[in-house]
């Protein structure tokens, strides 16, 4: 139903074009003028009038009608239905639909049924009124653009100014997205927060949210439960630190190489393959350093007499830190390269050798893109996840020994999340106070990373 | 000073190919010491390509390769034992358009002496960039604001620092690319004032597109066309009476 709504849209946003094109060549023609635009432009601007509100309306709905549905089927539930909390209402709900959907499932009550009819008429009806209204909104606004398209019309301009809205509306979706991740995240560590006094939450050494319930239900077992975030971001912060002291000198000293030294032909080989990495999936990554990595630390470490954990930070950092390596050296390599041959000129003509050349010159000019390089590449560790899950293990240790087990913020967040979970529960709800955290810890080396880069910056043009 | 009294560049039989391509074709030439040299010619007759090889730029270009012997102060450039750095510091370059590094004006001029080890501390370096800045006519205007960037000059100053940062190295030649086409005219005149005064004590070497340019300020003027040297001569004779009939044409206006 939706599709052949969308195309018969898009049909009449073309049959405007058509008259709209036909329409100004007539008036034209007869009267032996020019029209202020291209006639092209005259037909845009009806069709876009014709297609672009509609689609809007249709996708607004086709989010909305689902929640209304649900409300008024709740509204219709039998009286003293006895329901605990809302789990077994959106369960309930759920069924219904599956049912107007022709998925039963055993035996349902009879009240079920009837509603899951009564839902398969709404959504015909549903259906046919919003078919009527978006094609009713289509010829409406198509024969408004129709009306306005006259030779003096400014139709170029009028195209240009609702291109800017598309474009205007594109971006703000971006932005109202984040915004609202944000505020959800920072509601629900609100709560979390009426659970967890935040002093424990940001000076607690313990991380151990396994018992629950019987913990703050005071059951006796009080102290079983803890929720000291240090462990995990020292666990972020150790195995970010040896992820960048991979990824930093190898992908800005390969940028170098590509950029300055390799003969194009290298480049044009190597730049594509360094790339690749980047690809890789992280599971991918994860098991290379479970399966491989981790082991050959232990038995190397053990060689030595170090009591190297199966599952270490070392490796997981390492790993990761191989992952990064594109991130930096891409970035790094089309900065160095945009620095301007004639200060490299300059520097030779002084009698520079090449590497102080890039060293005091190059490297110097392209500062604030290899700051911009190195901050993707912090955020991208920060971030990781997958492969601290697999390699690096999920006991909360509070350890700056790169030899340890240790986990991480986001590795945390996945095993809190994954499986069954009371959505009520600290447990859960610390997650997001992790994720808060986590933003904000972000938000604030961005913050200064810039102030850096604005520092040092060195102009040239 | 018309005759050449010292020779300090001396090019024989000098070809140099971009690839496969000849840019210049065998070309030799003698220029004298603490005297400016015009190089004049159209545009693409290798006015910059000859001019790269007397500093060995052109190493920096790939697929460029040379012919002959060039040499400075007596010395095979092109030896395999010659070291570019040194070189470089004595053949130094100003280019076509400014190009101070995006530094402060103090580190720009620095940059060379600190390279080389010219200075043995502090005081030493604030002398020599005062002196550079000094002879490049620049001091007066940037005393004051050293710790400034290099490219917040005007084009004009951005040149003459490019010429400070060339004379703190202490040079012996200085190789000029059209050093004031990217200039109006009395940043022009300033700078042809200061090649004067520096041709006290350096050797000028000057590519110019100006026929007035080279006749104001050159002892020696060498004309160039697809890749030869037509005629090299005083400058006086070559733009009063040119042998030959080419140079006529482009002195002339006729070709270029
Ligand atoms: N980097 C390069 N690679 C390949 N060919 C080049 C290169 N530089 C110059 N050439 C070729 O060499 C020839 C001489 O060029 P050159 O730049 O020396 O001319 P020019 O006399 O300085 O010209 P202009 O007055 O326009 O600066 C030209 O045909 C040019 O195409
Ligand atoms: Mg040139």
């Amino acid at each position: 139903m939706l599709t052949i709504i969308s195309v018969s849209v898009i049909f009449l946003g073309l049959l405007f074009y058509v008259v709209g094109t036909t329409k100004i060549t007539r008036i034209c023609d007869a009267a032996g003028i020019r029209p202020h635009s291209l006639f092209m432009y005259h037909g845009s601007f009806p069709a876009i009038l014709a297609v672009a509100p509609p689609l809007v309306l249709l996708s607004l709905w086709v989010v909305a009608d689902d929640i209304v549905f649900n409300m008024m089927l709740e509204a219709r539930f039998p009286e003293g239905l006895e329901v605990e909390g809302r789990q077994t209402i959106l369960i309930l709900l759920a069924q219904i639909r599956n049912i107007a959907e022709g998925i039963i499932v055993g035996q349902p009550d009879d009240w079920i049924i009837g509603l899951a009819d009564t839902l398969s008429n709404w959504r015909n009806t549903s259906d046919t009124i919003i078919a009527g209204i978006t094609v009713g909104l289509s010829v409406i606004c198509g024969l408004f653009g129709i009306s306005r398209v006259k030779p003096e019309f400014r139709a170029r301009n009028a195209v240009e100014a609702l291109l800017l809205t598309g474009l205007g509306i594109c971006s703000l979706i971006a932005i109202i997205t984040t915004i609202g991740i944000v505020f959800s995240v920072i509601f629900e560590s609100i709560r979390f927060f009426k659970l967890v006094p935040p002093l424990e939450f940001l000076t607690g050494t313990v991380w151990n949210p396994e018992f629950e319930g019987a913990a703050r239900a005071g059951s006796g077992q009080e102290g079983m439960s803890a929720y000291g975030s240090i462990p995990l971001f020292v666990g972020t912060f150790l195995i970010s630190i040896i992820a960048l002291s991979v990824s930093v000198p190898v992908g800005l000293f390969s940028a170098i190489y590509l950029s300055e030294y390799a003969s194009k032909r290298v480049r044009g080989t190597v730049k594509p393959l360094l790339e690749i990495l980047a690809g890789v999936p992280t599971v991918v990554y994860g098991f290379f350093a479970a399966l491989s990595v981790a082991p050959f630390f232990r038995e190397t470490g053990g060689m030595f007499g170090l009591d190297v954990a199966s599952e270490s930070a070392l490796a997981a950092g390492f790993v990761m830190g191989i992952m990064i390596i594109p991130f930096v050296s891409s970035l790094s390599d089309d900065v160095i390269s945009a620095v301007p041959q004639s200060l490299r000129d300059a520097a030779f003509g002084l009698g520079s050798t090449k590497s102080e050349a890039i060293k005091k010159v190059v490297l110097p000019a392209a500062l604030p893109g290899i700051v911009a390089s190195i901050i993707l590449a912090v955020s991208r560790a920060v971030g990781e996840t997958m492969i601290v899950v697999m390699a690096a293990g999920l006991a909360a240790n509070l350890s700056l020994n790169p030899l340890d087990a240790v986990t991480t913020v986001t590795a945390q967040i996945v095993t809190i999340l994954v499986g069954d979970q009371e959505f009520e529960s600290a447990k859960t709800l610390s997650a997001f106070a992790l994720a808060l955290t986590l933003i904000f810890i972000t938000l604030v080396l961005n913050f200064f990373a810039l102030q850096i880069v604005k520092k040092y910056r060195e102009q040239y043009d | 000073m018309t005759d050449i009294v010292e020779t300090i560049v001396n090019c024989d039989g000098v070809s140099v190919f971009y690839g496969e391509n000849r840019a210049i074709n065998n070309i030799s030439i003698d220029i004298g010491k603490q005297s400016i040299t015009a190089f004049i010619g159209p545009s693409g007759c290798g006015k910059s390509t000859f001019l790269r090889t007397i500093n060995r730029m052109n190493d920096t270009i790939e697929g460029c390769r040379i012919e002959g012997r060039v040499t400075v102060d007596g010395q095979d450039i092109y030896d395999a034992s010659v070291d570019v750095v040194p070189l470089r510091a004595k053949v130094g370059m100003v280019f076509q358009k400014p190009n101070p590094f995006p530094k402060t004006i103090y580190e720009n001029v620095a940059y060379g002496p600190r390279i080389h080890g010219l200075a043995r501390n502090k005081s030493q370096l604030d002398d020599i960039v005062e002196k550079a800045l000094t002879g490049a006519g620049l001091w007066a205007e940037v005393r004051d604001r050293l710790q400034d960037s290099g490219t917040s000059l005007s084009g004009g100053q951005q040149q003459r620092l490019c010429i400070a940062r060339t004379i703190a190295v202490e040079p012996q030649i200085i190789l000029m690319d059209e050093p004031c086409s990217a200039l109006d005219p009395i940043a022009t005149s300033k700078i042809e004032a200061l090649m004067s005064e520096l041709s006290n004590e350096y050797t000028i070497i000057i590519v110019t597109h100006s026929m007035q340019q080279a006749a104001r300020v050159s002892q020696k003027t060498a004309y160039f066309h697809l890749g030869n040297l037509i005629e090299y001569g005083d400058t006086k004779e070559i733009f009063v009476r040119p042998k030959d009939p080419q140079t006529e044409a482009y002195i002339s206006g006729k070709i270029g």
